[in-house]
């Protein structure tokens, strides 16, 4: 199919050869991301992807910011992410609130996301009274970290149940401040959508190579652009390495993660809950009035079959267990996905002369893109987010390599 | 020293008496490391959920290629199968995928404490015996259980310190004590439980032959640190158990002599 090209396009009257032109694989979380901000910063932007549309199809396939809960807690990732995961997932929370300010208003927004796609309220972390053993690794892992981040608050049941009336939990409980959360598929849209018309998106387009400067199709057309960005997940093994960065993207590997989707009127969860468990990490998360989200299982393999029937029973089984109201609620879907991952799970922000790299966020990329994205802009002299009214920040290196 | 250390499987020897599992650490890059640190002869991995839908995504085959790198053997195990029937296909889906006859059997039969099906078990390792495997089999420290493996043909016996995961130690030092004494040919390795280096020391000082552990590790605050920590800790052990210690008794005894005796106590 030919490339899809914005139809606002047609509509104004902006000169192309006079702006800048960047050109981005990939219209995942990133891409989008990156798209939005550059074409509202009077750049013309072409983003490729191998999808066949902007929408989601759940099939185990395309875009893994679609398959994600939105939890931004970075708190709760101490339990296995390195500490630096947790400084640039602060940083996105703040960047996230100052973007989706910018956002159109969405009718399909509810519950919790009733004023917008983003919603800052602490999380809950809770334990079995049994499971001490992850959580004295991340309470003890919280405490390594820097003393301006709120530490886990200790709640009684009585305060939990004042908090949270519809969970039933008699074991170990935390409040996590500072934490937010985003409701991915209507962010994702809304990015989209709200792209400047000077962004052309390009579907069903997927890149097989990509050079400084350069995007090349599988079909074998070049493209030149003033600067590229290689944004791609497991699409970015497809290249070679580059000598210049000396980034591995050959060791990106697949970790799966299966996630069951309920339908429940009237839940009234109001904040994401994370129950630690020593076998699986499972979080429900509200994502409407109406709707819970509940993952998500990590699983070494590429697989991109169905959920399995262990994954779903304990998703299911884990989130009952909290919240038993759940009993009749009904399943929406059940998804799976890939996470693209390095060896250490650490993302990669590869700068050079025309070209940036930004692979490999794993099961981070809500709370990881926007502090990754300013990070490579600040390191390739793009403009930053200047407009959303926040100070830059150096970029981050610890978690990075080039 | 490191002579004191070999021990032999099948006839392969095997040259650290420290095995470890690979399953719950923060990335593959700190398992490899951690692999790097501790030298174990053993490395297991678990192929049940990776092998449910096949592509693979190269973790097996780069814990595979750290292990080789330090001299250590994958030993593909069967956790999360329920029934020998399935632990059995596993086995053979191992062999075929990594060209090793070696296994590390477990077939569990309670959710709550992942305690192994004596049952089911033992027809698994009949069946893989036969098939021509070496199967090591997580079992409990029952006596006569494990009498049954080994008569069923395994070469090893792995009974659990305590609750896979529980990190509780040797909860049961008299059983433990009572096997190494009761089957003095017997190759046993502490399986399960292990929380802290000292716990394995205490199974090398009793006499057992090597320890597998994972989760001590890999749930650390400094995996590699830790297992380091583990390595040094075997390695005490096996030497103290070769060492003899001494005998406990209930009164006490000055180490360094404080008067002449002979006369009886001095008085200032």
């Amino acid at each position: 199919m030919p490339p899809t090209w914005h139809p606002m396009h047609l509509m104004h009257r902006w000169k192309w050869s006079d702006m800048a032109t960047v050109g981005i694989a990939g219209a995942g979380l990133l891409g989008r991301l990156i798209a939005w901000h550059l074409g509202h910063s009077d750049y013309e932007v072409h983003v490729f992807d191998a999808a066949s549309g902007p929408h989601p199809a759940y099939d185990g396939r395309g875009a893994a910011a679609f398959s994600s809960a939105g939890m931004l807690s970075p708190l709760a990732e101490l339990d296995r992410a390195d500490p630096v995961v947790v400084t640039l997932g602060w940083r996105s929370i703040q960047l996230w609130e100052k973007i989706t300010a910018l956002l159109p208003v969405d009718n399909e927004l509810s519950g919790v996301f009733a004023k917008g796609c983003f919603v800052r309220r602490a999380s809950l972390l809770l334990a079995h009274r049994g499971d001490t053993s992850a959580t004295h690794r991340l309470l003890s892992r919280s405490l390594l970290v820097s003393s301006d981040w709120p530490a886990p608050e200790v709640l009684d049941a009585k305060t939990l149940s004042a908090l949270e009336p519809v969970l039933q939990w008699t074991g170990h409980a935390w409040r996590l401040d500072g934490e937010a959360q985003i409701q991915p598929a209507v962010t994702m849209r809304l990015l989209y959508a709200d792209a400047h018309p000077t962004v052309c998106w390009h579907w069903n387009a997927p890149i097989e190579h990509v050079e400084p400067g350069c995007l090349r199709e599988t079909t074998g057309r070049s493209r030149s652009f003033d600067v590229v960005f290689d944004v791609r997940g497991l699409g970015a093994r497809t290249i070679e390495n580059s000598t210049e960065s000396n980034i591995d993207v050959g060791q990106l590997r697949g970790v799966r993660g299966e996630t069951v989707w309920l339908h429940a009127s009237g839940h009234g969860l109001t904040r994401p809950v994370r129950l630690l468990h020593p076998r699986h990490s499972v979080y429900l998360v509200p994502h409407s009035a109406d709707r819970l989200f509940v993952g998500a299982s990590e699983i070494e393999t590429e697989d991109r079959s169905g959920v399995s029937v262990r994954s779903a029973m304990e998703l299911m089984g884990a989130a009952y267990s909290v919240m038993p109201a759940l009993a009749e609620a009904r399943i929406d879907r059940l998804d799976r996905n890939l996470r693209p991952a390095f060896p250490d799970n650490a993302p990669r922000i590869i700068v050079e002369s025309g070209l940036i790299r930004i692979n490999g966020l794993f099961r981070h990329g809500w709370m990881l893109a926007p502090a990754l994205v300013e990070s490579a802009l600040v390191r390739a002299k793009l403009p930053t987010f200047s407009r959303l009214d926040i100070p830059p920040v150096s970029p981050v290196t610890e978690a990075s390599h080039g | 020293m490191d002579g004191q250390n070999t021990w032999r499987v099948a006839g392969v020897e095997l040259a650290s008496r420290f095995l470890l599992g690979s399953a719950g650490y923060p990335s593959p890059r700190v398992l490899m490391e951690s692999i790097h640190a501790a030298r174990p002869a053993v490395v297991t991995v678990g192929l049940k959920r990776a092998f449910a839908g096949g592509a693979d995504n190269g973790f097996v085959d780069a814990i595979h290629q750290a292990a080789l790198a330090v001299g250590a053997r994958l030993l593909p195990n069967t956790a999360g199968c329920r029934t020998a029937r399935e632990a059995v296909q596993l086995a053979h889906m191992a062999r075929e995928l990594y060209g090793t006859d070696w296994i590390k059997l477990e077939v569990v039969g309670d959710d709550y404490t992942l305690q192994p099906d004596p049952s089911e078990l033992l027809d698994a390792a009949r069946t893989l015996v036969a098939d021509g495997f070496v199967v090591w089999p997580y079992c409990t420290d029952d006596l006569v259980g494990c009498r049954r493996l080994l008569d069923a043909g395994c070469p090893v016996l792995m009974p659990w310190g305590a609750p896979i995961g529980s990190g509780q130690g040797l909860l049961n030092p008299w059983a433990l004590r009572t096997l190494r004494e009761r089957l003095p040919d017997a190759t046993l390795i502490v399986d399960a439980g292990i929380g802290a280096p000292s716990h394995a020391a205490l199974a090398l000082e009793m006499g057992y032959d090597a320890v597998l552990l994972n989760s001590a590790v890999a749930h650390a605050g400094d995996p590699v640190a830790m297992a380091e920590a583990f390595r040094l800790a075997v390695l005490a052990g096996r030497v103290a158990w070769k060492a003899g210690a001494m005998a406990r008794q209930d009164f006490a005894v000055p180490s360094t002599p404080t008067g002449n005796y002979a006369l009886g106590p001095r008085i200032s």
